[in-house]
């Protein structure tokens, strides 16, 4: 059998190209700019992230940190060489309090020393000292570097002695922040930051003492230069899990829920954006394909008449599409890169961040691959259907049914055409696989996935309907409406206008649109509140019963404290049994035995500020019953759960406690130290000591300091303004950059949308000219093609809003961020969509108006 | 063996509600060599006919046989292959294609239907030289009037030496010079080669020219009868073989 060669059908559908640059020109942008958005998206978030990662990796100081409560015995010692050996950096960390002393105050102090090696402490972010100069010119065996607080408390100023153990050492410099105050234990005292020679040198270290040991580890970066993965991390974590199995083994994501949340919720939402840049490009190729074999109906009828096969022809247009997506691929590409280029200058007044670029080839590679892909895929149905164009149609041009011919046709594909068929479920699982392979969040890739495959099916099963719907109501109302209007809505029903097609091209657009703005709302509204600048900032230790009503009172005076203080009641006790068997028996998972000697028990009467409920439930406000709620990391390395019962020591009375709640702080506020919450009445009697968390205004904290040591000097003050700010300032970035990167997807998305609008335009000319030579004026023309236009608009606007809040409200949930249905918002979608529609269908076909009617057809 | 054999041919389309009988039941055959003229007014269904004849449509009802094939219900690629090698179709309209130079036009039906190891190159080159088109070889359509077009189509069909022409109205959309010219290589084309001629026309001047002349009305056939005394070709035209 005589085949068309691949040199004829490449010159064949390169000629056509060539001699229609203009129209090809647009199906290229449509593709080049859902490959620009996905490379730009995609690219951009991969470096932010890594920026982020390492903003958050300064928070622990370190990629990792195992919180040891003994020495590491010789075989653990020999396993930490081993994982050093590797590459990993390793730093000891010790902090122990003790007394300092000096000799211009006859009391001692009690101090929190924090013993590091200056020279590799911290892995990530700085120690801020005053005057300001590197850690490791201040620290050495015989100085030091302390809290302001301590130089308040001892009357002391920078260069004075400090008797720390039995040495004297130099006060050199003055604390302002370290990196990972957070992460780091918030014991009483002032923070004294010593050598580890000096350390040695002031004696504490006798076998016996209390101190706690951190080994801080960094995971050594990749050769190629890129970021430190997941993978590492968590690869490195199980292995020092099983070298320590005594020891807390925390990486930097767990430091701060917020943080951590802000993170996930950032992947999750960028994942979202560059899959729906992807279908939103796919729908502008599918939308333009389709307007460009249209436009090839006569060509393609002329061929077969001559006797060209089917199978031939679709060569030629195969060919044409991997042209046009392997140009419109590397175009995108190229935009993409340009995009990515400049997001950071576009943000530098809203984000202080250098944001290293990496061109990683695999972003640029994904791009076009994908490009290519969704502009094969989303070709095939129109290109399957050049088997179906008959070659009559060169001597007939009526259209035999009234039927929307798209809804005729599917109905036709799936009755009698495996083909098509196949290829849409092709399609779909493309798709799938694309967005599987693309997603960072496997949740999002997921619900992605599936809503996809329902929601095309709906949308278009929807659209036919609501098209049905409308030619029913003009059917019964036909001669009643004026004619303009009539008109306008039976060009709806045009033969051959695929206003189902059209309208489901619309609506899905619309609804990916809505669906990026609708979360990305939603979730920077909670990370805005997780990051609320009235969160506490200093927080108060060791405060006794008796003290709390005068806490109370002089907080309330000083104007810098800006909103209520936090307060938490403390009692110790210890753990005796649990689901009964003893504490000494009890399997214990990374929780060394004798941390069950020291609990904290707190008490609420409801759940606490900042503190979420993720099992069980809370007690009524007047429960006296032995009940307990347990932060939820507690729970996990005790063994316990809702339902189990833990017995409790407190000075000589027993609590026999039922779990009835399982509860996540956000790290944010003074309830988020309390592991365990139980109500009041079961503590009563037992001794109390509060703990405090106030916001002050940053630039007062010294103040407040001041007047609390004159009034209270047992209280301590922990200043962690500085690293709340860290976290806060990481927080708010995040926020900056999803909706800059979401009003970059919904513009690209807006475009695309006109594109595919637009693309509809040559089959009104013809529409037109025969009006005008009937004698309608421009304005009648006008007013019909605008009812057009505008219910178009509204219908897909109306389908797309309604499943943009379905798809937001799913996705919300499983996030576990609020969702509410946002009446302007979704009004403002619909109505945003009518008035794209016009508005862009206008600017598409308004040049045709103004030209005489034989002009344009000698131009056809 | 007649060229073509029409049996019972019907052809009905639907209209929203409606249906539309075009074609209500035909029966002819055309003998090889013959020319025919199909006459009527608009919508009496002749170029529906043609179109039957051609395979570029299917009938409600009856049968086609081309040259000993029943070619109405065969699956698309096969009638394409008939379409393609036994086939010569002139429309009215020319319909080139506009992305393609005038021997690339000529060349097509041979790129997608004959064996590789004819040489369709020179082929369609002798056949545009014959039509006077010798030096517009590398033109596209749109530099090329109605008439030339036209004889740019008529190569076209040329090419792999059909044994049966249609023609749908081919100088309808001509002036009278061009027209006459056209009209003369078809008529060369039927008394040289023996190629049957089928045309479809509303102007008895044209069908003055034929054989024979099958009037249709109202999708039924109501004459069908042979001219003795046919025209002569309106000047010597020459379309030889290359």
């Amino acid at each position: 059998m005589a085949a068309l060669s691949y040199r004829s059908a490449a010159k064949i559908a390169a000629r056509e190209m060539h001699s229609s640059r203009g129209k090809f020109f647009f199906v290229i942008l449509s593709v080049a700019i859902g490959v620009a958005a996905l490379t730009g998206v995609r690219g951009f978030s991969t470096s932010f992230r890594s920026t982020l990662l390492d903003r958050a990796r300064s928070i622990m100081a370190a990629d990792l940190s195992a919180r040891m409560f003994q020495q590491p015995t010789p075989e653990q010692e020999k396993g930490l060489d081993e994982i050093a050996a590797s590459g990993v950096e390793i730093t000891p960390v010790t902090e122990l309090l003790s007394m300092a002393s000096s000799a211009k105050t006859l009391d001692p102090l009690l101090v929190s020393l924090k013993a590091v090696d200056p020279a590799k402490y911290p892995f990530y972010g700085e120690v801020e000292l005053s005057p300001a100069m590197p850690l490791k010119t201040v620290l050495n065996a015989d100085s030091v570097a302390v809290a302001d607080d301590l130089l308040v408390r001892l009357n002391l100023k920078v260069g004075d002695q400090l008797k720390i153990g039995t040495q004297l050492f130099r006060i050199a410099s003055v604390v302002v922040n370290e990196p990972d105050r957070l992460s780091g234990s918030f014991a009483a005292g002032p923070r004294v930051m010593i050598s580890r020679e000096g350390l040695e040198a002031s004696g504490l270290l006798a076998p016996g003492s209390r101190a706690g040991q951190r080994y801080l580890f960094k995971v050594p970066r990749p050769r190629s230069g890129a970021p430190i993965s997941d993978k590492a991390v968590a690869d490195l974590k199980a292995r020092l899990e099983k070298l320590l199995p005594e020891a807390q083994i925390i990486d930097y994501r767990e430091t701060n829920p917020a943080l951590t949340q802000g993170l996930d919720r950032a992947t999750s939402l960028l994942s979202l954006m560059s899959l729906v840049a992807l279908v939103l490009g796919a729908i502008g190729v599918a939308m333009a394909m389709r307007a460009h074999l249209q436009q090839r109906l006569d060509t393609i009828a002329i061929m077969k008449s001559l006797g060209a096969r089917s199978g031939q022809v679709i060569k030629i247009y195969l060919l044409q599409t991997l042209l046009l997506g392997a140009a419109g691929g590397v175009l995108g590409v190229a935009l993409g890169i340009g995009v990515q280029r400049s997001f950071p200058f576009l943000l530098a007044k809203l984000i202080h961040v250098d944001t290293e670029l990496h061109l990683q080839l695999s972003t640029v590679l994904t791009g076009l691959a994908v490009g290519i892909l969704t502009t094969l895929l989303f070709t095939l149905p129109p290109l399957l259907d050049i088997r179906g164009v008959r070659p009559i149609l060169i001597l007939r041009r009526a259209v035999e049914d009234n039927d929307d011919p798209f809804v005729t046709g599917i109905r036709r594909k799936i009755t009698k055409n495996v083909a098509q068929l196949g290829a849409a479920l092709l399609i779909l699982a493309g798709l799938a696989a694309i967005a599987t392979t693309l997603s960072d969040s496997v949740l999002v890739g997921q619900v992605f996935s599936l809503g996809l495959v329902g929601v095309l099916g709906v949308l278009l099963a929807a659209s036919a309907a609501v098209l049905a719907g409308l030619r029913f109501f003009l059917s019964k109302t036909r001669l009643h409406l004026p004619s303009s209007v009539r008109h306008g809505l039976a060009n709806l029903y045009r033969p051959g206008n695929p206003s189902a097609a059209l309208l489901a091209a619309l609506g899905m657009g619309v609804m990916q649109i809505m669906t990026v703005y609708l979360v990305q709302k939603a979730v920077v509204s909670e990370l805005h509140i997780s990051a609320a600048p009235n969160l506490p900032n200093v927080f108060l230790i060791d405060i006794t019963n008796d003290e709390i009503g005068g806490i109370r009172a002089l907080l309330k005076s000083q104007h810098s404290v800006t909103a209520e203080p936090e307060l938490l009641p403390v009692v110790s006790s210890r753990v005796v049994e649990i689901d009964g068997v003893s504490a000494d028996k009890a399997k214990l998972k990374n929780f060394p035995r004798r941390m069950l000697r020291t609990i904290s028990l707190s008490w609420s009467a409801a759940a606490p500020t900042g503190t979420n409920v993720v099992a069980g439930k809370w007690w009524a406000p007047d429960e006296k019953g032995a009940v307990v709620a347990v932060e939820q990391r507690q729970a996990q390395r005790l063994g316990v759960h809702v339902g189990s019962h833990i017995t409790f020591a407190a000075q000589d009375k027993q609590i026999v406690a039922t779990v009835v709640a399982l509860m996540k702080p956000d790290g944010q506020h003074a309830y988020s130290r309390a592991e365990f919450v139980l109500p009041q009445a079961a503590l009563a009697g037992l001794p109390v000591v509060w703990y405090g968390g106030v916001h002050v205004n940053p630039d007062h904290v010294g103040e407040l300091q001041r007047a609390l040591y004159a009034a209270f000097p047992t209280v301590t003050v922990i200043n962690v303004a500085q690293a709340l700010e860290t976290v806060r300032s990481v927080v708010i970035q995040i926020t900056y950059v999803i909706q800059f990167l979401a009003a970059f997807s919904i513009f690209a998305g807006v475009i695309i949308l006109a594109s595919s609008i637009a693309g509809t335009r040559y089959r009104r000319i013809r529409e037109v000219v025969v009006l005008k030579t009937l004698g309608a004026t421009r304005r009648r023309i006008a007013t019909v093609f605008s009812i057009e236009f505008a219910v178009l608009g509204l219908v897909a606007g109306l389908v797309g809003v309604l499943f943009a809040n379905l798809i937001a409200r799913v996705l919300l949930t499983r996030m576990t961020v609020a969702y509410h249905f946002e009446w302007g918002w979704s009004l403002g979608g619909l109505l945003g969509t009518a008035a794209l529609t016009m508005a862009t269908g206008w600017v598409a076909s308004h040049r045709i108006l103004g030209r005489k009617p034989l002009e344009v057809l000698r131009e056809e | 063996m007649p060229m073509i054999i029409v049996e019972g041919l019907r052809k009905s389309i639907r209209n929203g509600a409606r249906t539309v009988d075009i074609l209500k039941g035909l029966d002819f055959t055309i003998p090889q060599g013959q020319f025919v003229a199909i006459m009527g007014a608009s919508g009496s269904g002749k170029s529906t006919l043609l179109g039957l004849l051609a395979g570029l449509d299917t009938p409600s009802a009856g049968n086609v046989h081309l040259n000993g094939t029943a070619i109405s219900y065969l699956p698309e690629d096969k009638l394409a292959q008939v379409r393609g090698k036994a086939i010569g179709f002139v429309f009215q309209s020319y319909q080139l294609i506009p992305t393609l130079t005038a021997l690339e036009n000529v060349l097509l039906p041979h790129e997608l239907n004959a064996d590789s190891r004819e040489n369709g190159l020179g082929r369609a080159r002798d056949l545009l030289r014959s039509v006077g088109l010798g030096d517009r070889m590398d033109h596209y359509p749109v530099q090329l009037s109605g008439g030339e077009q036209q004889r740019v189509a008529l190569a076209r069909a040329f090419i792999l030496r059909p044994p049966i022409v249609l023609a749908d109205e081919p100088t309808g959309n001509l002036d009278s010079t061009n027209g006459a010219h056209v009209l003369e290589l078809l008529l060369n084309l039927n008394r040289t080669e023996g190629t049957t001629l089928v045309l479809v026309t509303h102007d008895p001047v044209l069908a003055a020219y034929a054989n024979r002349r099958i009037v249709l009305r109202d999708g039924l056939i109501i004459a069908d009868e042979m001219n003795p005394n046919p025209a002569a070709a309106p000047r010597e035209a020459v379309l030889t073989e290359g």
